[in-house]
């Protein structure tokens, strides 16, 4: 694997609140291998450019390790430590290839091997310098090449984006949106990286020199053997470009798999819903369409992060008293205002409820009726008379780990346990 | 297609500038104006001898007819108490307000600029403590300051000029901290980062550049409101001598005359006006320069 991470997290601080975190990337075990393009797709704040930016350090992860150029026998081994905590096993192969701790001169060699681009041409490149100064700044602030040198590899360079030499001395503001994404790319190629991060390097251009940049990236890869992540909310880029796809969600890796597998048979409830959003000239599958917004992320869901949003959600798939108390208030106030005098419903922990002034059959009768309805409802386990009031216990939820389908295949979906799999 | 040669470039840079602040009609209008302001200061500072002026640094009185005059034929603007020539006193007053405007501007813009990015270089609590003692300083009144400075320190024009400076940089501190923050916030940062630029460098060699601009025209535009700060202290007798020509005061010496001859105190007021309006309108036309979407445009 050129890169591979394990358990990585990113929290940012929120502005003027304490102990609030922003939890952008948790938990996420990724791996690139050589020469691949990986697509990684999700909504916008799902953490995609967070991840993108830890795994070549331009941020620092709040734990979690990044392995770079680390062989697949020693990432097995890496992964069956991690699993019996044998910290023995774990420092010696953190110590071999963990870039999160690299400084100096060892990170300046580490970002020779690595380059990104970013979405906006137009706030990626300083508008005070000179187009060679640009795609020059890598090649000499890594140590990568040296006066002539270096000069003559961003001419090497503006050839290889397709660019006339003449460029070298213009500034950014002389060329179109096009042309300055090919400097961009040409930085983020400078040092002749083996990984480099695309960031949504099409979204902001017109169609017809989007479909130019995409081919370009193709034909740098086949010649260099380049491996890269590219990052975008456009499914039609990715089933264009990538080798492989990571569907993020809410800070989370939801499935991984091939490019083939992900389109054409999406395994995971968000990832049918994603591909299902995009016209296609054979409609397969119904549309699905996703109630609500994406969660905040200083206080995501539990259990599964797309529960509140999940068609086919399990009773266990994360619900809490705080999601079940706002259904039951509707019913009780609103639905079945004339069922009940005076009745009204109480949090007592994180999963359990009281319901005060309710006949405890007439509860669950409504509770049964309306349960199709209210997904929340559906993890409602026990509703029992304690103590002359009604008390609802809900089950207690799990939270989804990757599982490994066939062909590499993972997904982060409690259907797919084999607990579940085998009701 | 140019040559591949770094000076046509340039030159092509310095045109393209020229070329939308000239597309910005007021804005020359207002650098005309002001480079008759920069020249009168400049030729009474450096070579008074070629004007006919025996005093260049003092207004010459008329005790004979101290009682102002309107504009006649002899006085094309009148004169002012006490039978001082109005055409004479503007152009010689015009240097003291001049340079004693960029004096205070420049080394305002400096400190601020200095203090503006190093909170932003360090932030944190460095960040915190610069901007509570710009923010305390920015709420002195320049009044109260300068009046203080000139109990302190004796009513001289330094201490004028001192007060002044105390004043005016706070402003430029939050202002060179507001654009170095959001500079800061643009992706050229993050890909100097990513390749492998120290942070020192990247606040000289991106952050900074990128800063001067706006803030130079901020200082264009701050000219005039400074010159009128000037002209307001030296119209309630903050000046340490009588006779000095300055605007503010000769605006002051036809006060009480307002009703009788209104022309002793509008036609020194308007120089000043007009001053402030000229380089605001040609900062107008700095601000086009340095707006990358307005070169793009021509
Ligand atoms: N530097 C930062 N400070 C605080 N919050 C951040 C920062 N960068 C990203 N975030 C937050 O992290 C979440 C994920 O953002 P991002 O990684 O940009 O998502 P995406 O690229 O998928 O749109 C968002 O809620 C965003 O507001
Ligand atoms: S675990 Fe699977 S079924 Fe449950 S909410 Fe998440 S995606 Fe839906
Ligand atoms: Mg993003």
């Amino acid at each position: 694997m050129i890169i591979a991470a394990r358990n990585l997290s990113k929290f940012f601080d929120v502005k003027g609140v304490k102990n609030a975190k922003i939890r952008a990337v948790e938990d996420v075990n990724i791996e690139i291998k050589e020469g691949e393009i990986v697509g990684l797709v999700g909504e916008s704040g799902s953490g995609k450019s967070t991840l993108g930016r830890l795994l070549i350090r331009l941020i620092e992860p709040t734990s979690g390790e990044i392995l770079y150029n680390i062989p697949d026998k020693e990432l097995d081994e890496f992964d069956i430590a991690l699993k019996n905590k044998d910290d023995n096993a774990i420092k010696k192969i953190v110590d071999k290839y963990s870039i999160t701790k690299l400084h100096g001169n060892e990170l300046k060699k580490f970002r020779r091997n690595v380059g990104i681009v970013f979405q906006d041409p137009y706030s990626s490149l300083n508008p005070r310098l000179k187009i060679e100064d640009i795609i020059a700044e890598p090649i000499i602030e890594t140590g990568y090449l040296k006066g002539n040198e270096a000069k003559e590899r961003v001419l090497e360079l503006l050839d290889e984006v397709q660019l006339p030499r003449e460029f070298s001395y213009r500034y950014p503001h002389e060329l179109s949106g096009g042309q300055r994404q090919r400097v961009a790319l040409a930085r983020g190629i400078a040092t002749n990286p083996k990984l480099v991060i695309l960031d949504e390097p099409t979204s902001a251009l017109d169609v017809s020199i989007q479909a130019e940049i995409l081919e370009l990236l193709k034909e740098l890869r086949e010649k260099y053997n380049i491996s890269m992540l590219l990052i975008t909310h456009n499914i039609s880029v990715v089933s264009y470009m990538a080798d492989r796809v990571f569907v993020m969600y809410a800070g989370k890796i939801m499935e991984k798999g091939s490019k083939n597998d992900i389109i054409k048979n999406p395994e995971h409830p968000y990832t049918q819903a994603l591909i299902s959003a995009v016209p296609q000239i054979k409609r397969i599958k119904a549309r699905i369409i996703l109630k609500g917004d994406p969660p905040n992320l200083i206080n995501p869901p539990k259990g599964c992060r797309f529960h509140p949003r999940c068609p086919v959600a399990l009773p266990t798939c994360g619900w809490t008293a705080d999601e079940v108390k706002p259904t039951l208030d509707y019913l009780i106030d609103t639905k079945y205002f004339t069922e009940f005098t005076n009745a009204n419903v109480e949090i007592k922990n994180e999963l359990e409820l009281i319901a005060n002034n309710v006949d405890i059959n007439k509860l669950k009768e409504i509770i049964n009726i309306e349960k199709e309805n209210y997904k929340p409802l559906l993890s409602i386990k026990d509703i029992v008379q304690e103590n002359g009031r009604v008390a609802l216990k809900l089950y207690q939820y799990e939270t989804p780990e990757l599982i490994e389908l066939e062909n590499g295949r993972e997904v982060e979906c409690l259907l797919f346990s084999p607990k579940n799999k085998a009701s | 297609m140019s040559k591949s040669n770094a000076k046509p470039d340039r030159f092509r840079e310095l045109k393209l500038s020229l070329q939308v602040f000239f597309s910005n009609k007021s804005a020359v209008a207002g650098l005309i104006i002001f480079l008759f302001y920069f020249f009168d200061a400049l030729i009474l500072q450096f070579f008074p001898q070629i004007l006919p002026f025996k005093h260049p640094y003092q207004l010459t009185p008329n005790y004979a007819n101290p009682i102002p005059q309107p504009p006649s034929f002899k006085h094309p603007f009148g004169t002012t108490y006490p039978g001082v020539d109005l055409l004479n006193a503007i152009i010689k007053s015009i240097r003291l307000d001049f340079w004693l405007s960029l004096e205070i501007v420049i080394p305002g813009a400096i400190i601020g600029l200095v203090v503006g990015i190093i909170a932003t270089y360090f932030g944190g609590w460095i960040d915190e403590v610069l901007m509570r003692v710009t923010d305390i300083v920015f709420s002195i009144p320049y009044l109260v300051l300068a009046i203080a400075i000139g109990y302190v320190l004796g009513r001289t024009l330094q201490s004028m000029m001192i007060a002044l400076i105390l004043v005016w940089w706070p402003l430029y501190a939050r202002y060179a901290r507001s654009v170095t923050l959001e500079t800061k916030e643009l992706t050229f940062i993050e890909a100097a980062r990513a390749a492998g630029t120290s942070n020192l460098k990247i606040m000289f060699k991106h952050i900074l550049p990128n800063s001067l601009p706006p803030v130079f025209v901020q200082i264009s535009l701050d000219l005039g409101t400074i010159m009128l700060t000037i002209s307001a202290l030296a119209f309630i007798g903050f000046l340490p001598a009588a006779n000095l020509p300055e605007l503010g005061y000769l605006t002051s010496l036809g006060y009480n005359y307002i009703q009788t001859a209104p022309w002793a105190m509008i036609i020194p007021g308007l120089f000043i006006v007009l001053f402030a309006l000229a380089v605001n309108l040609m900062g107008d036309g700095f601000r086009d320069v340095i707006d990358p979407r307005r070169r793009s445009e021509l």
